[in-house]
């Protein structure tokens, strides 16, 4: 999704080509190593982005630009699905968690020492924030802004998963208190034999005496 | 060779009933240059702990051994001397004279110490230009931002040239923002001007700038580790981060 509506941005930003809006975005999020995009997505969301009419093909090429390529601009409509985009907000991520699947399942098994999870878990998150914050100082705030920002973000989520963590530590014993839900189980597929519900056997004929 | 190394300290706060262990036999060794983060929840021992290695508290039990010389064999004199010129201490208020400018709040401990106020007041000036307050040198502490205040109290701590720096919750008192540049400072202490730091705190991000954790509970460390990871590098690390964010 942020995928479509960058490269429509870029294209309402000037007309551009295909390999262009590509080579900025990559750019706008600190290469490609971080935020990868094939050229083929690339010219897949330009097509999807002509089809709903929110950008088109432009003649104005610009100065030794081969008349081959082809070069987008946005459409009115194009501008006023940008700015619903903008007059959304974002929703947070989701929150699926191998961390607390590892946790809940470990104290309900009783294979794991919770204590020592958690401290594991803790290390290597220490260990990454570490490591984001180094690469964050040898970025240069006048021309890598977009990378300071996404390690700033970076940064502050591992901050709140290690800051989790602690709250779990401190509720550890609550947790171990606690039972895994056993939720009712009601058998998949079709009733069995005989079962209510069943059509086997068929309901046996009655045959009317005449 | 350690340049601290504190073996099986103990601090037993108060006695019979009422006694609370406030550290129970901790073994600690630092390597000069190094930076180490002491972590835990409050209470668990780790302003003690700093205590004791910079001889402003004496341990119930055990010792700690500052740069080859025990410091539980000397009397106050000898700590005193001990903490002015091989310790600078770095704390979460400050504590700069208000009346003083920057310059002369640097100059101070050299000055109560006996070196001379010009020669004094020379060295506070370089350390504080070093830490990027050229312009502020004769800016009292009312006229400075909280980030400002505790680089002129680092530099305070340094004039004396000492090899090792203790601070406490140094970035305690500040916003987000100052308090990471405190933290990439206080790096900056170790690994460009070659001093061994240790720092207490309680806030993840500003220990994540340091070389090595001590986690601290109930007065015991129940764990440590290095923070730099020489198999796969950071870079890896942090574009893994990016892409998550991005997906």
């Amino acid at each position: 999704m942020s995928v479509r509506y960058a490269v429509l941005g870029l294209i309402s930003q000037k007309p551009r080509h295909g390999y262009e809006t590509r080579v900025v975005f990559e750019s706008l999020v600190g290469g490609d190593e971080n935020w990868e995009v094939k050229p083929a997505q690339i010219y897949t969301t330009l097509d999807r982005l002509e089809e709903a009419g929110l950008v088109e093909r432009s003649s104005d090429l610009g100065e030794g630009e081969e008349p081959s390529r082809r070069v987008f601009q946005v459409t009115p409509q194009g501008e006023e699905a940008l700015q619903e985009w903008f007059a959304s907000p974002v929703p947070s991520e989701h929150q699926r968690d191998e961390f607390f699947i590892k946790l809940i399942i470990g104290v309900a098994c009783r294979q794991a020492d919770p204590e020592r999870l958690i401290q594991t878990q803790r290390v290597l998150l220490f260990q990454e924030m570490h490591a984001a914050t180094n690469q964050r100082e040898e970025y240069d705030p006048h021309t890598e802004m977009a990378q300071i920002l996404l390690l700033d973000k970076a940064i502050m989520h591992l901050e709140a998963d290690l800051r989790w963590l602690d709250m779990i530590e401190m509720r550890l014993e609550a947790i171990k208190e606690q039972p895994l839900p056993e939720p009712e189980i009601r058998r998949r597929g079709r009733p069995r034999k005989g079962e209510k519900g069943s059509t086997y056997p068929p309901p046996e004929k009655v045959v009317s005496p005449l | 060779m350690s340049i601290i190394s504190a073996q099986n300290l103990t601090k037993i706060f108060g006695s019979g009933a009422t006694a609370v262990t406030a550290l129970d036999h901790v073994n600690l060794s630092v390597n000069p240059g190094e930076f180490v983060a002491i972590m835990g929840p409050s209470g668990c021992g780790k302003s003690t702990l700093l205590h004791l290695i910079g001889g402003l508290d004496r341990p119930s039990d055990g010792k700690v051994v500052i740069d080859g010389t025990s410091i539980a064999e000397m009397n106050d004199d000898r700590i005193t001397e001990l903490r002015r010129r091989k310790i600078g201490f770095v704390f979460q208020f400050f504590n700069l004279i208000p009346v003083l400018n920057a310059i002369e709040n640097a100059a101070l401990p050299i000055t109560l110490d006996g070196v001379k106020p010009a020669e004094a007041q020379k060295k506070a000036a370089e350390w504080l230009t070093r830490f990027g307050l050229s312009s502020r040198l004769a800016s009292r502490p009312d006229q400075l931002s909280g980030g400002e205040q505790q680089r002129v109290a680092i530099a305070r701590a340094l004039a004396a040239e000492p090899a090792l720096i203790l601070a406490d919750e140094p970035t305690g008192n500040l916003d987000t923002r100052s308090g990471d540049e405190i933290a990439g400072l206080m790096r900056d202490v170790a690994k460009k001007y070659g001093r061994t730091v240790v720092m207490v705190t309680h806030d993840p991000r500003i220990a994540a700038y340091a070389d090595r954790i001590v986690f601290l509970k109930d007065g015991k460390i129940v764990d440590e580790t290095l923070l730099e990871r020489n198999n796969d590098g950071g870079a890896a690390i942090v574009a893994q981060k990016i892409r998550e964010i991005g997906d």
